[in-house]
């Protein structure tokens, strides 16, 4: 060792370094890489924090009962979104109770805290945020859809043609706030989350200030949709939750948690 | 080193013909097909195929599975020549080698097609996501591709283009070139054993990933299943091992004749009609599970949809089950028929099985969807067809490996008699 020491102070380390030294230490240095790869506690928040650590934890309540069905909110969310008009976050369909009521049922990304898609990805390129969203990093998608496959909600959509030209939807439900993305990569709704994060650099509150808050709540007309942080007890979603009961989530028997609730449709009087 | 390799001719009356040079214009002609839809799929993306956001998988990942189900011989067999050293099975270990590079290089380039962003391929080599059962397919491929190669190269380098070739005489760095390739190979060789272990491994491990692939998805629930890698693995080896024993009619019987002894292919028969009988059972096991044992509303609603729509359940009852257990009761008493026409028209059906319960485990989950309503959920029936560009493709790849195997199968020796295998035979001996 000493040999080694003195050796490096004559400045010709490279006689001492054998071949298989440096090869040993390659392997070990690899292997450290590699090991801290896959423990690495940041990674593994990234595809399964099913606990965010964030300050806020967004939520959004839907009110079956106020819904009219005008589908307001899938439209300005393809216009605020920059949305081909063949794409669509916000699926609004007509369902029935089990005593043959009919509703609407609009259904944008349930954002779960446990979001099969998310633990699906190879690539890591959805993953849940420190606010509970579920978000796409468009550049790391090599588009293999399996989240599409995986999702039990069929919210994501995938883009199968090349953006040419603005959603019909604008001017009249808003303008694009968002670059459009590539040709061949998974989209979702996340929840508008630039306007969340512009919202909270400016110091508004998202759920109350309409610029830091979803498109698809702004533009309801019946204030069907509430949005807000869960971990807020004052937020709006909060307090239409204490007064709402048995919010309902969708297929809750798979464990997912959403995080977007519904608020069930009441028997109506014939 | 001669090689005596007879090419099959078509003969009418007293003339016969050499129908090879046909059948490989025949197969560019496939490819040229597979190129224009290539082109097609590369310039325009996805939406020139009949997928959509509720059926994203079709044709092209039916043919991916399948090919590397049918690539599923070369590990078995890897380890039958290099760790239970059953000596008589190395000539047809070394068609499996060949099988096995076919099959996954022939699901690389589909699965290359099928992603929206074909040039990204590389990203879940460099960007894990470990919890992803897709990334540890592609990791397990993208490995056990290099060990296939590793495995293939001194079969490739067997034939005496590489050692006798007149040029080699000529030229010194050429002589150098193949004394140093014969080295490889040697080297190689000798890394048999290892090569089968890390194969064994890295093909169990995705294999059965590419059922979990489809069983983890709790979300649809005529997949979510814990035996769809058993059934994944086992039909992989019933398939390779159909296959591998029909390859070996042609290139062994047919135009190598004396090379194989007929007794180690009805053995491979045997085990391919045994291996296919098991993976039936646990297969009707798991059918009786999910629909006689149990009952979930959504899984008998999505059965109930399936067998409405006709090839389906067709293909469910006939090609899943009749023609595993016809051609595994067949296969089985190969001993006794020794009819090996008989055996091969009956090692086709096995294939057709595998792939079979390939294209309906991908297809029955995603044309069948459960909904999403909170109060009546039902079942909705999707629809599928693939575009021309998708057949194209396929044809194209398709071509490619019966171009690859034609060629392999005409020129390539299979002997595997170089004096260091000797020694290893006398060693093991």
């Amino acid at each position: 060792m000493s040999d080694e020491i003195k050796n490096t102070d004559d400045h010709h380390p490279k006689e001492k370094i054998s071949r298989r030294d440096f090869l040993l230490f390659g392997v070990a240095a690899a292997g450290t890489l590699a090991l801290r790869r896959l423990t690495n506690p940041e990674a593994g928040s990234r595809a399964f924090g099913d606990h965010p650590t964030g300050e806020h934890v967004w939520g959004m309540v839907v009110d079956i009962d106020l819904c009219i069905g005008c589908k307001y909110c899938t439209y300005s969310c393809q216009a605020v979104n920059n949305l081909s008009d063949d794409m669509i976050y916000n699926v609004v369909t007509t369902e029935t109770t089990e005593i043959g009521d009919e509703f609407f049922l609009s259904r944008p990304c349930m954002q779960c805290e446990s979001p099969p898609c998310v633990h699906v990805c190879p690539v890591g390129a959805t993953y849940i945020r420190d606010d509970g969203i579920v978000a796409m990093d468009y550049d790391l998608c090599i588009g293999c859809r399996y989240c599409g496959i995986a999702c039990p909600y069929d919210v994501r959509v995938f883009n199968w043609y090349e953006h040419t030209e603005d959603s019909p939807r604008v001017p009249d439900f808003g303008t694009p706030e968002l670059p459009p993305r590539p040709r061949g990569v998974m989209e979702k709704c996340h929840f508008c989350s630039h306007r969340i994060d512009y919202g909270l650099e400016r110091g508004l509150v998202p759920g109350i200030d309409a610029a830091a808050t979803p498109a698809c709540v702004v533009a309801c007309p019946t204030g069907s949709r509430v949005f807000g942080d869960l971990n807020d007890p004052e937020s709006p979603i909060n307090q239409k939750l204490q007064i709402s009961d048995n919010p309902i989530r969708l297929r809750e028997e798979l464990s997912t948690n959403p995080r977007v609730l519904y608020i069930p449709p009441r028997a109506k009087e014939s | 080193m001669e090689t005596n390799i007879q090419v099959p001719k078509f003969k009418i009356g007293k003339r016969s013909y050499n129908l090879f040079p046909l059948w490989i214009t025949f197969l560019l002609f496939g490819i040229t097909v597979g190129g224009i839809g290539a082109y097609e799929v590369l310039t325009k993306g996805l939406q020139v195929t009949g997928l959509s956001n509720q059926v994203p998988w079709g044709l092209w990942i039916s043919i991916d599975l399948s090919s590397i189900a049918l690539g599923g011989s070369a590990f078995v067999f890897g380890v039958i020549v290099y760790l239970l050293r059953i000596e008589r099975f190395k000539k047809v270990g070394m068609l499996a080698v060949l099988l096995g590079f076919l099959g996954y290089s022939t699901a690389g380039m589909v699965l290359l097609f099928d992603l929206g962003q074909p040039f990204r391929f590389w990203h879940p080599i460099v960007y894990w996501q470990p919890h992803s059962l897709l990334w540890e397919i592609t990791m397990c491929v993208v490995l056990y591709l290099s060990v296939l190669m590793a495995e293939l190269l001194p079969i490739v380098l067997e034939h005496p283009v590489f050692t006798s070739h007149p040029i080699l005489d000529k030229s010194k760095f050429l002589r150098n070139l193949s004394n140093f390739l014969q080295k490889v190979s040697h080297f190689l060789h000798k890394a048999g054993p290892v090569l089968a272990v890390i194969g064994l491994t890295l093909s169990l491990l995705h294999q059965a990933s590419l059922g979990a692939t489809y069983g983890v998805l709790s979300g649809r629930g005529l997949w979510f299943s814990p035996s769809a890698p058993v059934i994944f693995v086992l039909s992989a080896v019933t398939g390779g091992s159909a296959l591998l024993f029909l390859t070996s009619q042609i290139v062994f019987r047919v135009m190598r004749p004396g090379l194989v002894k007929d007794e180690v292919l009805l053995d491979l028969a045997r085990l391919t009609g045994a291996v296919a009988l098991l993976c039936i059972y646990i297969r009707a096991w798991d059918w009786a599970v999910t629909n006689y044992y149990s009952f979930d509303l959504e899984i008998a609603l999505q059965t109930e949809l399936l067998n409405k729509v006709a090839p389906y359940a067709a293909s469910f009852w006939i090609g899943q089950i009749l023609f595993a257990i016809i051609p595994g009761f067949v296969l089985l008493s190969a001993k006794r028929i020794k009819n090996m026409k008989v055996l091969s028209l009956f090692a086709i059906l096995p294939m057709v099985c595998t792939v079979l319960t390939r294209w309906n485990y991908n297809l029955s989950g995603l044309i069948a969807q459960i909904t999403y309503d909170p109060y009546t959920p039902t079942v909705v029936q999707n629809f599928y067809s693939p575009t021309w560009q998708e057949w194209a493709v396929g044809i194209g790849v398709i071509s490619y490996w019966l171009i690859a195997f034609s060629l392999a199968a005409r020129f390539l020796p299979f002997k595997g008699e170089e004096h260091h295998h000797e020694e290893a035979a006398e060693a093991a001996a």
